[in-house]
């Protein structure tokens, strides 16, 4: 009998700062959507608690008077594009280092995989300004494929090794039986590498839709900011104009749709993110 | 497969020139162009990019802010990797070990801010230590302790200290299921050979569970060390902006600072290229220091 109590006491005893922290995990991100609906009298009166009533006036006069409607559309777009054109530059690649012998293989599979830990920020002073030979700066496009490059190393190491988990004899079948090699990527590996495109794919969306310091470098009109600069920027005022509540209405708008890829992704993200960081 | 060697060339051209030619012009050519532009005094704008040798190496040597900068950065490092791999270390266990019913909405939960926006992430920090209306101050008075109170961000001892919560506050998820995956792959019998031998649940996690786990372990901190290094000044940047008074800078915020800000394009290169060289010889320390012989029973 003795023991169990013991026993009681340390579960009780563990279960509390696990409790604690979910609360510290939990508490900021549930306090941010209560403020977004609080006046900013009601912010100053009572910070931390509930509002009186719920409004929606902060995610109205955002949208509308502080130009998150427009940068909420540009991260769309920038997410967008950079997701589809890394996928379609890693895809050939991942395929011919995976499948294709050919000399200089591991050599390039390992210049794009160093490339993965390599401190980008040295490279971002002479981007700025090829971006600005090509027209590029200041354009979401121009950071759509900064973005895409961005993440072609991460993208090919994790579709390489799931497309090492594809036999090699539907391949096979499908050559002898007159296939392009063209073909057989694109009818054949790709449809099988599915899970790993999407997984992939998740991932760097939510890397872009949440990028910002590429993006402060790279954008300066306020009509191209990402969401992620127009709220840096709104937080940067909020100083002066004490627009708290619009500032976290802001921050809900960032914030629904990855928690949205989360409660349906949750289990893909995580092994996406656990793996790349164990052999990365 | 049966085709031609030319046939196969063309298909491999095809699936690597391409790629490979975007790779080398927005990933390749800025990195060794970088280290070609820290040898020139250069402010951008105007056309005249003068040859300065090394002397904005020089610059870096006298420069009173650059120390304080890779010790700021230091510091985040190892207060990241001390309280990250204990807390991570501690609920991996905990939510592996102990068979609690609720374990995976606890995994869900921890994981969580590691997928949000450092944007958001230091808005919502910022507010907290926010010094009339945030959730530290608030909570210091609550429980009486009035004097402990301060403009945590606003402080120059107190600033930097202050990055190091939200920081961990992000990175525990990730490294949680790092440890929890390193345990899962335990078997149960080398548990059961040690409580034969009489071992208590403690010396169990001593002698049997970190040892079986180094490898993750070594991978956590590797990965924490470096992505600190290539990305701290990300949240310094979002929180303080470097200050106040230098206090927050971190090498790259100061990169930042000095080209996009103050226009010293060269100097800022200067400053990649010691983040680069400085994360380069860190890792390569700390892959020595953590070898280990690989255990197994």
């Amino acid at each position: 009998m003795k023991r169990t109590v013991g026993e009681m006491l340390v579960r009780s005893g563990i279960r509390l700062p696990l409790f604690l922290w979910t609360l510290a995990v939990l508490y900021p991100i549930f306090w941010m959507f209560l403020g977004a609906f609080k006046t900013n009298a009601e912010i100053y009166a009572n910070p931390w608690g509930f509002p009186e009533q719920f409004n929606f006036d902060n995610f109205v006069t955002a949208w509308t008077d502080y130009n998150i409607d427009t940068s909420v559309f540009n991260s769309l777009i920038v997410t967008a594009v950079g997701a589809i054109l890394c996928l379609v530059l890693a895809i050939p690649t991942a395929y011919a280092l995976e499948r294709i012998r050919f000399k200089g293989s591991q050599l390039l599979f390992t210049l794009y995989i160093s490339a993965m830990m390599i401190p980008m920020v040295l490279g971002w002073i002479p981007l700025f300004f090829l971006l600005a030979q090509f027209n590029m700066l200041d354009n979401i496009f121009g950071l759509a494929i900064v973005y895409a490059i961005s993440q072609l190393p991460f993208t090919i190491f994790v579709l390489t090794s799931f497309m090492g988990t594809i036999p090699k004899s539907l391949e096979e079948s499908a050559a002898i039986d007159g296939m392009s090699p063209y073909g057989v990527l694109w009818k054949i590996v790709t449809p099988l590498t599915m899970s790993g495109i999407i997984t992939v794919t998740i991932m760097n969306a939510i890397q872009f839709w949440n990028e910002y310091f590429m993006a402060l470098i790279f954008l300066q009109s306020s009509e191209n900011y990402t969401l992620a600069l127009a709220i840096d920027f709104i937080s940067n005022e909020a100083q002066y104009t004490n627009a708290w509540g619009v500032l976290f209405a802001s921050l809900v708008f960032a914030i629904v749709p990855v928690i949205i890829l989360y409660s349906i992704f949750q289990r893909r993200i995580t092994k996406g993110m656990t793996e790349g960081a164990i052999k990365g | 497969m049966v085709q031609s060697k030319k046939q196969k060339y063309l298909f491999l051209a095809f699936c690597l020139i391409p790629t490979f030619i975007m790779f080398s012009i927005f990933t390749l050519y800025p990195l060794f162009s970088g280290l070609y532009y820290s040898f020139f005094e250069w402010s951008g704008s105007s056309q005249t990019r003068e040859f300065v040798g090394f002397d904005n190496y020089t610059r870096l040597f006298n420069d009173d802010i650059i120390p304080a900068t890779i010790w700021h950065d230091y510091f985040l490092v190892i207060t990241k990797v001390i309280g990250i791999m204990i807390m991570a270390l501690f609920i991996a266990v905990a939510l592996t070990q102990l068979k609690i019913k609720e374990a995976p909405f606890y995994r869900i939960v921890f994981f969580f801010p590691n997928i949000m926006s450092v944007v958001v992430i230091g808005i919502l920090w910022t507010f907290i230590y926010n010094p009339n209306l945030g959730l530290v101050n608030s909570g210091l008075e609550a429980v009486g302790l009035e004097n402990w109170t301060r403009p945590w961000l606003g402080s120059e001892t107190w600033a930097l200290p202050s990055l190091v919560l939200p920081s961990i506050w992000a990175g525990i998820g990730l490294f949680m299921l790092l440890l929890m995956g390193g345990i899962a792959n335990i078997s149960k019998s080398n548990y059961e050979a040690a409580r034969i031998d009489g071992a208590n649940e403690w010396q169990q996690f001593w002698h049997v569970t970190l040892p079986l786990i180094w490898p993750q372990i070594k991978i956590s901190i590797l990965y924490i060390v470096i992505t600190t290094l290539n990305g701290s000044f990300i949240i310094v940047q979002v929180m303080t902006g470097g200050g106040p008074n230098n206090s927050t800078h971190v090498m790259g915020s100061y990169l930042y600072q000095q080209a996009f800000n103050q226009y010293n394009f060269g100097y800022g290169a200067t400053i990649g290229v010691m983040i680069l060289v400085i994360s380069l010889i860190t890792v390569i320390l700390l892959q020595f220091l953590l070898r280990r012989e690989k255990v197994e029973y």
